[in-house]
């Protein structure tokens, strides 16, 4: 009996790697395929204009999407600004972005804010000079006061550096009185920039880039 | 007059053998006005997408044709069939431990810790850090991200992505890992095919930690690319 036991697990186990070794040499035929090859018969040599020049068109209707002039990418990630005018970096800043922290308004209302810098693209919609803040909701419900009636109680000044852009649905890149921690995601979803940076990247870009 | 004439003729014969192109440079050709195309529907969308250059060794993300982030892959590793036309789509980004997101309440019951509150005013000397980066802040940061994930694409394609490091994670884990790779996955790919699922799975690892926590934070769900 125990012979017999014995037998059988080892015959369970080589059968086990003889399918096992089956699946390597499968695997390994596939990997051995790949990539796969293309012989040139997908394009006739009559077709090879006309190929050629499909391929150059394509690559000019690339070229034409790419922004001209000066213009700025974000990286919320590495909490990096750069100033680009083509694939040449002008200028790099030390921002700060969004905490990716979520606001939820006890009570009532039951709103709720998620702290995060927006991503995709968008455009210089409004430059501005000495900024003020006009503080929104949130602002008074993160730190447990009531909310203001009057618009004057919402107004700050000097919160926002000597500059602002602002690029869409209440965003802005301005300046900040935390230095200390630019290079951290701790913002409400704004970029904070610091001043010397700031001066040259308003004074740099235009509106609409 | 026959010398210009006999370079004519020659020249004629010449342009007209260049003309034939080699198979390889046609393939190429080929390849590439098909990889435009794919590229081209995704840049007119002015919207983020990545192109994964698995001959090239990289991944980039972009947008309007334009590199934002570049990141060069230390080794791939793959079983089955990764099919890498068209165009595709994340449909899912698992991790065994996704960051989570603080979520404040005031006055409210606490969920999580207090919002991040920048310095007002400047600490006592020796009480605050010099360094910004050694602040504890609690946001959501590169760092919190994790470094070794999985990506599922719309075609079936399933990608893990991680750093050299996020490999090492003790020895049981280790020999998960092995066990996963060398002996579940080729036995899914044999049984697989022959109930017609082929496996489609593509292992990416990075050289340092932050590249693959650059890539977790970059790729959202819905975000689509190009596998060349």
């Amino acid at each position: 009996m125990k012979r017999i036991l014995i037998a059988g697990a080892a015959l369970l186990y080589l059968g086990f790697l003889a399918v096992l070794g089956g699946a390597y040499y499968i695997g390994l035929k596939q990997a051995a395929a790949w990539p796969p090859r293309e012989d040139g018969r997908a394009i006739a040599d009559k077709d090879l204009p006309k190929v050629t020049r499909n391929v150059q068109q394509i690559e000019r209707r690339m070229s034409a999407l790419l922004p001209r002039g000066l213009y700025i990418v974000i990286d919320t990630a590495e909490n990096r600004l750069y100033l680009k005018n083509g694939t040449d970096i002008v200028r790099t800043a030390v921002v700060s972005c969004g905490s990716g922290v979520v606001l939820e308004e006890s009570g009532g209302k039951n709103r709720s804010w998620v702290f995060d810098t927006p991503r995709g693209e968008f455009s210089v919609k409004s430059k501005i000079t000495n900024p003020y803040w006009v503080k929104p909701d949130w602002a008074f419900i993160e730190e447990g006061e009531a909310i203001p009636k009057g618009l004057e109680e919402r107004i700050e000044a000097g919160t926002l550096g000597d500059y602002a852009l602002g690029f869409g649905e209440g965003y802005f890149i301005h300046g900040t009185l935390y230095t200390r921690l630019l290079g951290r995601n701790v913002t409400h979803g704004c970029v904070r920039v610091g001043d010397e940076d700031l001066k040259a990247v308003f004074k740099a870009v235009p509106l609409g880039a | 007059m026959r010398k210009p004439a006999g370079l004519a003729i020659l020249m004629t014969i010449g342009l007209a053998l260049a003309g034939g192109a080699a198979p390889g440079d046609k393939a190429a050709l080929a390849k590439k006005q098909n990889s435009l195309n794919s590229e081209y529907a995704l840049a007119k969308e002015s919207q983020f997408y990545f192109v994964l250059d698995v001959l090239g060794r990289k991944l980039e993300l972009r947008v309007r044709g334009m590199v934002l982030r570049s990141w060069p892959l230390q080794s791939m590793r793959f079983w089955g069939k990764p099919e890498f036309s068209g165009n595709v789509e994340l449909v899912r980004k698992t991790t065994l431990k996704a960051p989570q997101r603080i979520v404040i309440k005031p006055g409210g019951e606490e969920k999580a810790a207090p919002a991040p509150a920048p310095a007002d005013k400047p600490a006592a000397a020796n009480a605050a850090p010099a360094n910004p980066a050694e602040f504890e802040l609690e946001a959501l940061e590169l760092k919190d991200m994790p470094k070794r994930f999985s990506l599922d694409f719309d075609n079936g394609l399933h990608v893990t992505v991680r750093s050299e490091n996020a490999g090492s994670g003790g020895l049981l884990r280790g020999l998960g890992e092995a066990w996963g790779w060398y002996v579940y996955l080729p036995l899914r790919n044999l049984f697989g095919r022959g109930e017609g699922k082929g496996l489609s799975e593509l292992e990416l690892i990075f050289d340092g930690d932050k590249d693959a926590q650059a890539i977790y934070w970059h790729f959202f769900d819905g975000i689509k690319g190009i596998i060349l």
